[in-house]
């Protein structure tokens, strides 16, 4: 009796063990993603509702079941803005096995960049830098670049302009090479044939007062100025321009300026920072705005809401941007399933590539469908032109930069 | 002479070279090779992750120029607030080598040793033109003099397009003996590299104490117009004190550059360059064992409140900026600490610590 009892413990035992091992084998497999960005300190203003937008969309994945019994492992990591934390946290993601990386800042996308190459490990950073494509292989861009921006902004420029003569234009830029860039992608532009004058390049210093500067520019009969920097700066000068009354009260209003903006001068951050101060700015993105009250708008909020974030998150471009960002590697692993592939950097990087036509993907997020190819590392193409109107933004027209093209084939 | 050379208790110094022999006993000795033997063989043993040997590469880096700031803020008392731009000569000056000739050119990848000396050397010379202020200038408006400096460095290499306005210049993979260093290998290479630099430096100043020039140093620290009256050159002194932190800052530098393969402004700023001044007071002003504590406390500290805010942010979603608040809180808070109750810095419980041992195995 006692052997028996004995046997049937010990079979129940095996049994045990057995199903437990089968257990983790049924219980799906784990990808893990790193995310390493400006959560705190510089620039955190759009880091962390970032952080949020990509924290929520594969906490969603992995509520919905998104990709089956598999599940995202996502490691959100703070690196304040340092290029030498960026690069600690990108070591310790290896070391931990990831099959995609999201990236932040632009001094650490092309301080990396290297790396990346060495790793054959795709990317998806949230600068949108064009120089982030250049000696690379793995950076996908999510949306235009901040040089798309720009030049699609003074091409609006041009396009709407109802005075003789070119436009003359004054750039406000920031004093790095993030501001510059799109500046000299600008002037090549215009040596490729962009009718506008550029009568004058501002870098901006941290001036609390833009008087004298507003009415110089002025003196040079500079009617609009094109802005491609944070939103501070451009806060204190359409507070200043109003003061002094050259705020143009229509675009391109004879003997004022018009301002205008490429992506991290606007948002909702850029009302609040100048209320009443920003009424017809217009601001270049190629995120969707929840201002907008749409199906993809209401998308966003919902996720926002699902997970408890406030309305200064969920209304911010910012946190749509991080959203994008976590759709790219969730879509590439949705596709390498469908492919019957192994999920690994290696082929995820083959399904980037081969995401465009009928296998790119629309995104709440954005206002033009993702795509990529083996050609083509930059997501969204299209930019949607916002202007201020009541303290909102509201889009107003859609633009893909043709000069930008032209300026690319230029450097080919 | 005692006939015990083990311990320290009942030898008295009979000729003025017994004392300024590096190791009093042989207990001395034995206990710092075995250390040393301990630091070359740990990392091998411990088969740290790459994240980790970044962190401990990282800390080297920073002993070593912070080395470089204690010879001319603790030793010569001339206060220095503009030490990162130092380190960023050196690294700029790999890096200008990279623009040149190629980051990929055998100068670059095979020479580097040499590389690591030639930026030294232009740290040293930047460092003895900015010391010259140093002849008319005392305390305060000295310190003024190197912020200057700090400013006028960030400046060139945010605006001049040779150094790409501050964005990352690549610097190649280095080759032994072996072959190419490759990544896998990469930061536990450079430890051996720069542990043995670290040596080699250390073993430097110690011995630079012991000469007239250091002495010049610690005298014109004390009282310059006693020294002058004494028939030292406190203008000179102050000079080399000056090039010497800048000989150290640009090695620091030179390793920085190689560690990272690249060099980015932001290492440099001023925010580093007081960092740096705080891990020289953290661990000692003025003593050499304390730019080894200074260094490796406060990276550990910054290091731990990281993880300490993290762990506290996966509890507390909606506070995820409570790192903003902590890291510069810790910092500031232990500098604090430290100027009120330790000002002497870690390096006075490592005297204190052996100053019980000395007298071993009597009480008294």
């Amino acid at each position: 009796m006692k052997t028996k009892t004995t046997l049937l413990f010990n079979a129940l035992l095996v049994l045990a063990v057995v199903f437990a091992f089968s257990a983790s084998a049924w219980a799906g497999k784990v990808y893990k993603i790193g995310f390493s960005g400006a959560i705190t300190g510089p620039t955190s203003d759009a880091g962390n509702p970032l952080s949020k937008g990509i924290e929520d969309w594969f906490k969603y994945v992995n509520d919905t079941k998104m990709l089956g019994d598999d599940k995202i492992e996502y490691i959100i990591r703070d690196d304040q803005y340092k290029t030498d934390v960026t690069k600690r946290n990108f070591e310790e993601y290896l070391d931990e096995g990831i099959v995609f990386y999201l990236n932040y800042s632009t001094g650490s996308t092309l301080g990396l960049k290297r790396d990346f190459e060495e790793e054959e490990m795709p990317v998806a950073p949230s600068s949108y830098h064009e120089g982030n494509l250049v000696d690379s292989n793995y950076i996908f861009i999510p949306v235009a670049t901040y040089s798309e921006n720009v030049v699609a902004l003074a091409e609006y420029v041009k396009n709407n302009h109802k005075g003789a003569g070119n436009p003359k234009v004054a750039m406000f830029i920031h004093p790095s090479a993030f501001g510059r860039g799109p500046l000299e992608d600008t002037k090549k532009a215009v040596e490729a044939g962009l009718a506008i004058d550029i009568v004058e390049v501002v870098e901006h210093g941290k001036d609390l007062d833009n008087s004298a500067m507003l009415k110089r520019l002025m003196s040079k009969g500079v009617q609009y100025v094109i802005c491609h920097t944070v939103q501070s700066p451009v806060a204190t000068m359409l507070k200043d321009a109003k003061r002094l009354g050259v705020q143009a009260a229509s675009f391109g209003e004879a003997g004022k300026l018009t301002f205008l903006g490429a992506h991290y001068t606007g948002g909702s951050d850029l009302i609040a920072l100048a209320p009443g101060a920003c009424e017809g700015f217009l601001w270049t993105c190629s995120y969707n705005l929840t201002s907008e009250g749409n199906a993809k708008a209401k998308k966003q909020l919902d996720l926002a809401k699902k997970y408890g974030r406030d309305d200064k998150a969920a209304n911010s471009h910012n946190y749509a941007a991080g959203i994008l960002q976590a759709q790219i590697p969730t879509m590439a692993i949705i596709a390498a399933q469908k492919a019957g592939m192994e999920v690994n950097p290696e082929n995820l990087y083959k399904m980037l590539q081969k995401m465009s036509g009928d296998k790119a993907f629309d995104s709440f997020a954005t206002v033009g469908p993702v795509s990529y190819s083996n050609i083509d590392r930059i997501g969204v193409d299209l930019v949607n032109i916002y202007e201020v109107k009541g303290e909102q933004f509201k889009a107003i027209s859609s633009i893909e930069s043709e000069f930008m093209k032209k300026v690319r084939a230029r450097m080919k | 002479m005692s006939t015990n050379q083990w311990l320290a208790t009942g030898n008295f110094n009979t000729a003025y070279q017994q004392e300024q022999r590096n190791f009093l006993t042989h207990l001395d000795r034995s206990i710092f090779s075995i250390f040393l033997i301990l630091l070359y063989v740990w990392i091998p043993l411990m088969d740290l992750s790459n994240k980790y040997m970044l962190v401990v590469d990282n800390i080297l880096i920073a002993i070593v120029a912070v080395m470089g700031l204690n010879l001319v803020t603790g030793f010569a008392g001339l206060i220095s607030i503009g030490h990162a731009a130092f380190v960023g000569i050196g690294a700029y000056t790999v890096a200008s080598f990279c623009q040149v000739i190629g980051d990929r050119h055998i100068i670059i990848t095979h020479f580097w040793p040499v590389m690591i000396v030639i930026s030294g050397f232009v740290g040293a010379a930047f460092g003895a033109v900015v010391g010259l202020p140093a002849l008319r200038l005392k305390h305060l408006y000295l310190a003024i003099a190197t912020l200057s400096f700090q400013m006028i460095f960030q400046w060139v290499i945010n605006f001049m397009s040779f150094f790409n306005q501050g964005q990352t210049i690549f610097v190649g993979r280095v080759f032994w003996f072996t072959g190419k260093v490759g990544r896998k290998d990469h930061y536990m290479f450079w430890y051996f590299v720069i542990l043995t630099i670290v040596v080699i430096l250390g073993f430097g100043i110690r011995n630079l104490l012991k000469t007239k020039y250091g002495r010049c140093l610690v005298a014109v620290r004390d009282n310059d117009r006693a020294a002058d009256a004494m028939g030292m050159n406190p203008g000179l002194t102050k000079v080399y004190a000056f090039a010497l932190a800048g000989f150290f800052a640009g090695v620091a530098g030179a390793l920085h550059a190689y560690v990272y393969r690249g060099v980015g402004f932001e290492s440099f700023t001023l925010h580093e360059s007081v960092g740096y001044l705080a891990m020289a007071i953290v661990g000692g002003l003025g003593t050499l064992n304390g730019s080894f504590w200074g260094p490796t406390a406060l990276k550990y500290l910054d290091l731990q409140v990281e993880h300490l805010s993290e762990v506290a942010g996966q509890y507390l979603p909606s506070t995820m900026n409570l790192s903003t608040a902590m890291k510069p809180f810790t910092f500031g808070l232990v500098i604090v600490l430290f100027l009120m109750f330790e000002p002497r810095g870690i390096a006075n419980w490592w005297r204190i610590a052996k100053s019980y041992t000395k007298l071993w195995p009597f009480r008294y």
